[in-house]
Parts: structure tokens; C-alpha cells; sequence
């Protein structure tokens, strides 16, 4: 077996717990099922390209993406707990190279986050079938987002991982970082109709991007703002990519 | 046939020199011990050897391997125990184990045999369900060794790998480590446990600020430094004066512990016992206990180490 291949199989038993798999199903539910429908006498329809979708779809389907990002948050875990508890060093000494080490963070991250994409997908599709358009070109967009999403996010928790050894600093910082992430982004609501400075902010933020192409693929939307927001999505997952990448060469036994 | 050489060795840390020039040579199928006080730089040179860091000047070959080119095709080949624990801390033992021969590219059912024999060889069958977590430190440590064996390999480093054992579960450690050997295994040990070293390591190398001071089998350690013998000598009431009444006798070292232990190094220990005897009775000062001490690795080891000081 190839030495990737076999950390990834060690990262997923690792990481992938029974408490970790309900939080990743049980939390969208309640967002979906209870924030979706509660709202629903709040905002009746959410405008979406040609479409009007309701809301319970337009959130279910932004809670793709932040499904994502939520278990992306494993391969910081993952650095960090293998720094904290000596076992980086310890891989680190056997048949494998850094390259090796990384690589398999990504793999593991990419895995988690379609599994999670998928399983959002699955639960809600219940609720956002009726709006659904799925094409030969939408679906692998949607595998695209979800990848290139868990790349980008991987890569931040991994950049944070490599900063901090505290495991206080790490929740604060991975908590605050990600509540910036959820909520000012367009995963719960709608860009059109909010304030000027807060629509700025939600472009700044990477979620947005995963969500509204998450989004374009589902409903069948994919306009020439969707491609330049994938080509956006695509590069800053790369340039975070290299950084944590780099981060991690240099980290010191 | 050597299977660690290292010529000249060098590793800093900014204008610190962790290990500073050091040659070295361990034979195949042999126990290796490395001893240092703290912050000697036992744990810089077995990253060294281990190919965790590269030297900054020096070459080393490992295992008939070049380790500043090739220095993953000797992680294949070697088992590493560091001295700070590594565990993950969701995995049970057994998951562990079986996780970490996974790792090592053994097969399952390989994997489900060794990880039997090493649950009772190292005495974790009672604590195989529990999760690294919930285990004590010693508990631990033994896990992290065991774990080790999961896999193939031609030499071990073993770093401090008693700390946290008790007296019985690191006999037990030793003895398996022995037996080991005997099937050709080579171990690279480090240790601040002496009498370990003593019953396990077949050479022995003294490291202090970074530089090797000696290297040699325990036996002839104790011929060559063990000349010199120690007697202690316990008075019934504090006597302070003593060091200065004992000054007098020639070629000795006293020290006065705590005011009633006197303790004599001298390479001349009968002639100088006499010597004191008649001091202590002339001064009418009364002694409780006399002992002289036998030769043992902890007196070469402190030895060297005060020798390298006062030569620095």
C-alpha cells in the first residue's frame, strides 16, 4: 500500500468518530429542519438567478458548504493533535517524507468533505428537490466546489495548527476564524438586499464562493460570475495550499 | 560490522552547538548505551541518527546508508522510541498497535499476530479496550514502546524509554530488549539510569556539552576510571569541622553532605581510611556507619562529567 494511502487510512480512523459523524449530520439537520422552517414566515422566497427558491432550499443547500468547512476543521485537528501529542515526530521518523504527511491531510480532508457534501446533499435533498437541475456539467462543478473548498479550508486550519501549541489558542482562534466564516457569508442568507459594507465583507470571505457555486450547480445556474467566482475559489485554495504547505516543511522537531 | 558511523558530526542551533564534533561507531547486533546529563545533547544526536534533523557538518552513514541523501530508506529500516510520548489519544491499545503495523505497511493478519504477543509480552492485555487517554503514564510508555515491534527493523533507537516504568515493568523491558538483541537486532540506548545501562549496554559513550568524553564496554569503563574507590563514612552528630580536620590527608576529595555523611574520593582509599580513622579518633568525633562503595557506572559516569567541567 502506498504510504499516502496508508495515512490517509490512519487519518480517518483518527479523526472519524461516532460523536463527529452525528455533530456532521445532527447540526445541518437542526439548521436546516428548524432554522429553515422557522424562518420561512420571515422570508418567504429567496431571489436565485431566474429562480425564486424558498427558504428552507436556499439554506440547505448553503449548508453544503458550510458543512465543508466544518469538517475541513479535522485536518487542523489532525496536525495539531499529532504535534501536541508527539506522534508528528514520531511519522515522522518512520517510511514516510513530509510530502507524504501532507498529501495525505489533503487526501483526508478531500474524502471528509465530499462524504459531508454528499451527506447534506442527501439529507436535504427532501427539502430542495422540487428546485433541483442537475446537468452532466452541474455535477461536477458541485465536486469541484466541494474539493477545492476543502482544500482552502483544510488549509487554514492546517495554517492555524502549525501557529499554535495551546490547545486554548487553537479552539479560540479556529472558533472565531470560523464564526467569521459561517456567518458573514452567504451560506444563510442572500448577498442581493444587504448592506453595502456587509456585501463586501461576505465577497472577502471564501465560504461565499463555495456556496454560491455549491449553489449555481444544484439550482443549474451557472452564470459568468459563478466561473470567475470558481477561478477565485481555485486560485486562493492553491496559494493557501502552497502556505500550508510550506508551514508544515518548516515546522521544527 | 558497523552499523552506525559518524565522522565528525556537528549540529547548531544558531551560534549553539547541540552536538559538537562527534565520531561515532556502533557495531551490529550489539545494545549502545548513550549517557549524558541533562541537556548533553543525547536527544539532538539521536535526531541526528534518527534523520529527524541533518547534520550541519559531518557525514553519517546508518545501516550501510548515507543519511544525508538517503534518509528515508533508513526510516524503512529502523524503529525509533522518542523521549516525549506519542500516542493518539482516541485509539484504544489493540487500535494502536494494529493502526501503527498498518502504517508500517504489515499485513492485517501479520498485524493481529504480532499485536497478540506484544499485548502480553509488554502486559496490556487487561488495558487493550481502553483508550490511550485514559492510560497512566507508565501505561503509556509501555504501549509506545511495544508499539515499536509492530514492525521489521535492523536497529531501534530507544530514547529515555523506562521513564515512567516501574522497578518490575522496566526489569521486564530489558530482559525483552535482551532477548531481542539476541536475534540480532541492534539498539541505540539512551538513558539517565545507570545501573540500566550497566545490565543492558554492551558499549557505552559519555556525552556532555555536545562532545563524546568516552566510549567504551562498561567492564573497561570500570578498569580504566575505576581506580579511583569511594568510602562513605556516617558520624553519629554533625560535625562541621571534619572537612577542614580531613584536608590535611593528601590526594583525596572529602565532601560533608549534610554535616554527618562524609564521603572520600581517593584512588589510594585503604592508606587514606587509616588516615582518617586516626583524625576522627584523635578529635574524639564517633562514627555510626562506614562503607566503601564498589565501583559502579554511576561513579564513572559523575566522574567523567566533573572531570570534563573542571577541564572547561
Amino acid at each position: 500500500m502506498h504510504p499516502i494511502i496508508r495515512l490517509v487510512n490512519r487519518n480517518l480512523t483518527i479523526s472519524i468518530n461516532p460523536g463527529f459523524l452525528i455533530w456532521q449530520v445532527i447540526f445541518p439537520l437542526i439548521y436546516i429542519f428548524v432554522a429553515g422552517f422557522a424562518y420561512t414566515s420571515l422570508i418567504q422566497q429567496v431571489p436565485f438567478g431566474s429562480k425564486s427558491l424558498d427558504y428552507p432550499s436556499f439554506l440547505a443547500s448553503g449548508m453544503i458548504g458550510f458543512n465543508i468547512m466544518n469538517s475541513t476543521l479535522v485536518s487542523g485537528i489532525i496536525i495539531w493533535n499529532d504535534r501536541r501529542h508527539g506522534m508528528f515526530e514520531q511519522i515522522m521518523s518512520g517510511p514516510f517524507t513530509r510530502a507524504h504527511y501532507i498529501l495525505s491531510n489533503i487526501a483526508t480532508i478531500g474524502i471528509v468533505g465530499l462524504v459531508s457534501a454528499s451527506l447534506i446533499a442527501l439529507v436535504g435533498y427532501p427539502v430542495f428537490f422540487e428546485s433541483v437541475d442537475f446537468t452532466f456539467i452541474t455535477i461536477p462543478v458541485i465536486v469541484f466546489a466541494a474539493i477545492a473548498g476543502s482544500v482552502l479550508f483544510g488549509s487554514i486550519a492546517s495554517i492555524i495548527s502549525t501557529r499554535l501549541r495551546s490547545s486554548e489558542g487553537f479552539n479560540v482562534i479556529i472558533n472565531t476564524v470560523f464564526l467569521f466564516f459561517a456567518f458573514v457569508s452567504t451560506a444563510f442568507y442572500p448577498a442581493e438586499g444587504a448592506p453595502e459594507p456587509l456585501k463586501t465583507f461576505f465577497y472577502l470571505n471564501p465560504l461565499t464562493y463555495l456556496v454560491d457555486i455549491i449553489r449555481a450547480g444544484i439550482f443549474g445556474n451557472i452564470t459568468e460570475f459563478v466561473i470567475v467566482e470558481m477561478i477565485i475559489l481555485a486560485s486562493l485554495s492553491s496559494v493557501l495550499f502552497v502556505v500550508a504547505t510550506k508551514l508544515l516543511t518548516r515546522l521544527d522537531f | 560490522m558497523s552499523c552506525i558511523e559518524g565522522k565528525n558530526l556537528s549540529k547548531s542551533y544558531g551560534s549553539m552547538k547541540a552536538v559538537d564534533d562527534i565520531v561515532l561507531s556502533v557495531k551490529s547486533g550489539q545494545v549502545f548505551g548513550f549517557l549524558g546529563p541533562n541537556g548533553a545533547g543525547k536527544s539532538t544526536t539521536i535526531k541526528l541518527l534518527t534523520t529527524l534533523v541533518s547534520p550541519s557538518e559531518g557525514s553519517l552513514t546508518i545501516l550501510g546508508i548515507d543519511a544525508i541523501k538517503h534518509p528515508l530508506a533508513i526510516r524503512h529500516k529502523i524503529g525509533v522510541v522518542l523521549q516525549q510520548p506519542s500516542y493518539e489519544p482516541t485509539l484504544t491499545v489493540e487500535k494502536s498497535l494494529e493502526k501503527y503495523g498498518m502504517m508500517w505497511n504489515v499485513s492485517k493478519n501479520e498485524c493481529k499476530k504480532r499485536m497478540e504477543v506484544l499485548l502480553r509480552d509488554f502486559d496490556l492485555i487487561d488495558i487493550r479496550k481502553k483508550r490511550n487517554e485514559d492510560l497512566s503514564i507508565g501505561q503509556r510508555r509501555r504501549v509506545q514502546v511495544a508499539r515499536e515491534f509492530m514492525h521489521d527493523m535492523e536497529l531501534l533507537f530507544l530514547d529515555e524509554p523506562t521513564v515512567g516504568l516501574d522497578p518490575s515493568a522496566r526489569r521486564k523491558l530489558l530482559d525483552f530488549l535482551k532477548n531481542k538483541v539476541k536475534t540480532g537486532l541492534t539498539i541505540f540506548y539512551t538513558t539517565h539510569n545507570l545501573s540500566e545501562a550497566e545490565y543492558l549496554c554492551d558499549e557505552i559513550a559519555i556525552i556532555d556539552k555536545g562532545r563524546i568524553l568516552t566510549v567504551d564496554s562498561p567492564d573497561a569503563l570500570k578498569k580504566r576510571f575505576g581506580k579511583e574507590k569511594t568510602i562513605k563514612i556516617h558520624l553519629l552528630e554533625k560535625q562541621p569541622i571534619v572537612v577542614s580536620l580531613l584536608s590535611r590527608i593528601p590526594e583525596c576529595v572529602v565532601d560533608l553532605d549534610n554535616g554527618t555523611t562524609i564521603t572520600i574520593h581517593s584512588e589510594q582509599s585503604e592508606l587514606v581510611l587509616l588516615q582518617v580513622l586516626k583524625i576522627l579518633s584523635e578529635n574524639k568525633i564517633e562514627i555510626e556507619d562506614l562503607s566503601a562503595v564498589p565501583t559502579n557506572l554511576e561513579e564513572i559516569f559523575l566522574k567523567v562529567v566533573r572531570d570534563n567541567a573542571s577541564n572547561n
